[in-house]
């Protein structure tokens, strides 16, 4: 079965659905149905752990998502429509999803799959800390970083080129199209260099609108990952639609991800769990994804690491697991930036509600809100893979006590902005190697995890 | 806990709920019992608002609260704003101006949510939405001869058009060096503001109000 064939029939109803407007679309479709929703089926988290052990209300979240999903539509901004399917098409388009898919080539094969939240198998770990700003002096020295990690299973290039021959890069002009030429072809350069030629690419971080994709996706290949955005929340435009017609016409793989504000439209802790999960729905079936995606985010934090977040996470992953075999995919983004305690704390959180939530494949982790200068290595990356390796071979009660732990050592240093310092700072630029300040963070967290019971000595 | 007279306690439960109705039955009542205009704002409506502010800074309600606040509380001005001015009673403006994601951005939410919190704070604010290019920012700045000109963007590729945009404010013969000129958003830093003539920066919606009463020399 081919889920792309839908393309047209979404094309068509973003065109012909009901009328509406932007406003209206926010306030009724979202939050008051939302509401409404909620209060039908009794949706409250109202325990304490971080990682979800209630399997019933997960479920209640799953069928709350799909009623939710048929009652709002996906809003298209550039026609003031409504793209809507009934509870049965959306279903039957669940059925139609992926139940597995291949990124890669060669040694650097990755094969993704729909977990569970007791899998013994690891999730997918791709390394990058996603759409970070860097000098391109930087471009090539992070990436190799990243790449030389041997638990980083795959790598979105981490950094946002910031000028083209000496120009500020600007979205939907010519200048977008070079960098993200430069930027995929330097990724095969830099893969080439590091001995993984066969990684996928996941992109085009670049392309903000689709004059990048489009121009540059001749270099893509059928195993490479077309990450999309859909704007938030439960809304595109004909540019992302523009991307997803061309991945269809090459049989690309994409990968669509949803960026639910927290304390937005969705509201609070209730609420936004079902608009969650009815958004992943929404990639798998309006916008056909491989593999659905999201990086919800803290208001002013601009971190996915707060509690509610977490809890939120870990109820809608397993709503998704549980019920369907949508493979699912979290961009977690800490504020503690490299060489910092905090950091390394919060990845370890994340990372254990991730793995015992469900999910397929964990992409990160972005380092200082992913919003400062130069904040990215192939360390945390490393950290990352050995964290998500280690959590499978402990089980959810273990995992939700070391959450605990490390979330109470993180939780008061959150509004600090322990932003950390940038790769130069603690990299050597010439060897490519961490330096003694970030590699003696690195090993303290390690040991410190062990001794809360984290089996990092045995992967 | 907010502590009101007794009489405005409905009206300011209302707004928080979002019910225009009670809250417009409310400020009939009030006029009808001789209170001043003026200080159904001064001592009701602002107040509120700002609690809701603080509430919302500590995520104890959400955008969409402050959102039907915000419809209430224009129904309330356009109630009052005929009488205020047949009355000769001047209201409280702190001042006027546009905010917009920049072109090639379609980052909303957060933008959104800077404008409700200088809106609810008595800043007159209209939002130009996303993807909004310089030059009509700054038509519309000028249409309304803006006091305030706030700047969002979250990508790499929308610092330039932020900066076009704060050039071409300075350029304008209308607004000059008068209007204040607000940035904020994912890449955007002080440091940024600072080396590109922006007049402040801030990195949440509250801080945004704190810059704009400052930049606009109001409590």
């Amino acid at each position: 079965m081919n889920q792309k064939a839908r393309i047209f029939d979404v094309i068509r109803r973003s065109i012909e659905g009901p009328i509406v407007s932007e406003s209206d679309f926010d306030m009724k479709h979202i939050y008051q149905n939302l509401k409404k929703i909620v209060k039908k089926y009794d949706i409250k988290i109202t325990s304490d752990s971080f990682i979800n052990f209630d399997d019933e209300l997960s479920d209640r979240v799953w069928k709350a998502a799909i009623e939710f999903l048929a009652e709002s539509g996906v809003y298209c901004k550039d026609t003031g429509r409504i793209v809507q399917y009934t509870e049965r098409e959306i279903k039957e388009a669940i059925r139609m999803a992926p139940r597995s898919a291949v990124f890669g080539e060669g040694n650097d094969t990755v094969y993704e799959y729909p977990r569970t939240a007791d899998d013994p198998r690891p999730p997918v770990s791709l390394g990058g800390s996603i759409n970070v700003p860097c000098p391109n002096e930087y471009f090539v020295p992070i990436m190799l970083s990243y790449m030389q990690e041997p638990r980083v299973d795959y790598h979105c290039p981490t950094t946002n080129l910031t000028t083209i021959n000496g120009i500020p890069l600007r979205t939907r002009t010519p200048l977008e199209l070079f960098a993200a030429y430069e930027e995929i072809s330097t990724f095969r350069h830099v893969a080439a260099m590091s001995g993984r030629p066969g990684m996928p690419y996941n992109g085009v971080g670049i392309s903000v609108s689709d004059v990048g994709e489009l121009a540059a996706s001749h270099l893509m290949k059928k195993t490479d990952s077309h990450s999309i955005g859909v704007i938030s929340e439960l809304k595109f435009d004909n540019s992302i639609m523009n991307k997803i017609a061309q991945c269809c016409m090459l049989d690309h793989q994409i990968c669509p991800y949803c960026n639910p504000i927290y304390g937005g439209l969705g509201g609070g802790l209730n609420t936004q769990v079902v608009l969650l999960t009815a958004e992943m729905i929404a990639a798998s079936t309006v916008f056909m994804g491989t593999t659905v995606g999201t990086t919800p985010t803290h208001p002013s934090l601009f971190c996915s690491t707060t509690k509610e977040l977490l809890q939120m996470t870990s109820v809608a992953f397993q709503a998704i697991s549980r019920n369907s075999h949508i493979m699912t995919r979290l961009t977690h983004t800490m504020v503690g930036g490299l060489a910092t305690k905090t950091f390394m704390y919060e990845i370890i959180a994340s990372c254990l509600v991730a793995t015992k939530s469900g999910l397929a494949r964990l992409q990160g982790p972005r380092a200082a809100t992913g919003a400062i200068v130069g904040a990215a290595s192939g360390l945390e990356a490393r950290f990352q893979g050995e964290v998500l390796h280690a959590a499978v071979r402990i089980d959810r009660s273990k995992a939700e006590e070391i959450v605990e732990k490390a979330y109470n050592l993180y939780k008061d240093d959150l509004d600090k902005k322990p932003y950390g310092k940038p790769f130069w700072e603690v990299y050597d630029v010439k060897t490519i190697q961490p330096g003694k300040e970030w590699l003696d963070v690195y090993e303290a967290a390690r040991e410190e995890a062990i001794s809360w019971g984290l089996p990092l000595d045995l992967v | 806990m907010l502590e009101l007279k007794e009489k405005f306690q409905a009206l300011s439960e209302a707004i928080f709920d979002g019910d225009d109705e009670t809250s417009l039955d409310e400020v009939d009542k009030l006029l009808r019992e001789g209170t001043n205009p003026l200080n159904i704002f001064t001592e009701c409506v602002e107040p509120t608002l700002n609690d809701m502010g603080e509430q919302f800074a500590a995520l104890e309600i959400f955008l969409p609260d402050l959102v039907l606040a915000g419809d209430v509380v224009t129904a309330i001005q356009d109630k009052l704003m005929p009488i205020m001015k047949e009355q000769n009673i001047e209201g409280r403006n702190k001042g006027k101006g546009v905010i917009a994601t920049v072109s090639g951005d379609l980052h909303d939410i957060g933008k959104s949510m800077v404008c409700l919190m200088l809106q609810i704070n008595g800043f007159q604010i209209v939002d130009l939405g996303v993807d909004v290019s310089p030059i009509n920012i700054v038509r519309k700045a000028e249409e309304m001869d803006a006091d305030i000109v706030a700047l969002s963007g979250l990508m790499i590729p929308s610092l330039p058009y932020m900066k076009e945009t704060i050039d071409q404010v300075r350029a304008s013969s209308k607004l000059g060096n008068h209007t204040k000129i607000m940035v904020g958003g994912g890449p955007v830093t002080q440091k940024w503001a600072d080396d590109n003539g922006a007049d402040g920066y801030s990195d949440d919606s509250l801080g945004a109000v704190r810059l704009a009463s400052e930049l606009m020399g109001v409590a």
